[in-house]
């Protein structure tokens, strides 16, 4: 469950970013601070981007930052993270990126209940209107266990 | 009944809600297809008929794989379902 790879702990809201690579940074740094990945795991995702261009942008004004597991993830986990001022990824179909769920995962099967949840909520506009508005971690945190119990 | 291989570079994630989305348009429709989930390295060896993946790799893959299909929004059910059955046409 969602609920289950997320916490307060793990989300940063109104981040000052300079560009997509400092958005990155410090979307990805509580999951560093928690253990769930490591330093490299997010060099290896800005690598990523900076080979492979901007794939991680993923629906309009939504970044799902993830390496591959190798790369450095420890723990599955979901990181969610808004910027004050939104930033240019290069996708043109999508930028620019306002909201970055940073994803780790050690395998590929034990999270896909998760991304399917996640799934739903990126086509729910009320939680990304929750995102904008509030400052509590908390509010975030419960809206996902409330619409898990739907 | 069709094979696609859903993928995106780092083999999780992307990919994977890729597919979520994919198999929902392919359920509301009855496409006829299935999809199992991959990485890049999925696509040696791989015989299936068409690839779903995001825009920007889809536009490597082409010549390479029998059909590469790129999303480009991966919410987007309209363009997810005008590009599989865009892929349907050309089999007629």
């Amino acid at each position: 469950m969602l609920k289950d790879l997320t916490s307060e702990k793990l989300i940063r809201l109104n981040i000052h970013a300079r560009d997509w690579q400092d958005a990155i940074r410090q979307a990805a740094q509580p999951l560093v601070d928690h253990n769930k990945i490591s330093i490299s795991y997010v060099e290896d995702i800005i690598a990523g981007v900076i080979e492979n261009g901007p794939y991680i942008v993923i629906t309009k004004h939504v970044a799902l930052p993830h390496a591959r597991a190798e790369a450095g993830a420890k723990e599955n986990a979901i990181g969610i993270a808004t910027l004050s001022q939104p930033v240019a990824f290069g996708n043109e179909a999508n930028d620019p990126v306002k909201y970055l769920f940073c994803l780790s995962a050690t395998d590929n099967s034990r999270h896909l209940s998760a991304l399917a949840e996640l799934a739903n909520l990126f086509e729910d506009k009320e939680f990304f209107k929750l995102l904008d508005t509030t400052k509590n971690k908390k509010d975030i945190i419960q809206y996902i266990k409330d619409k898990e119990e739907q | 009944m069709y094979k696609a291989l859903v993928c995106c570079r780092a083999g999780m994630g992307s990919s994977m809600l890729l597919k979520i989305k994919a198999d929902q348009v392919i359920s509301e429709n009855d496409f006829p297809i299935q999809t199992e989930h991959g990485n890049l390295d999925s696509l040696n060896g791989f015989t299936g008929d068409l690839v779903i993946t995001m825009e920007d790799l889809s536009n490597e893959l082409q010549g390479k794989v029998p059909y590469a299909l790129g999303i480009r929004n991966i919410m987007d059910k309209d363009e997810m379902k005008a590009k599989i059955q865009e892929f349907l046409d050309s089999k007629k």
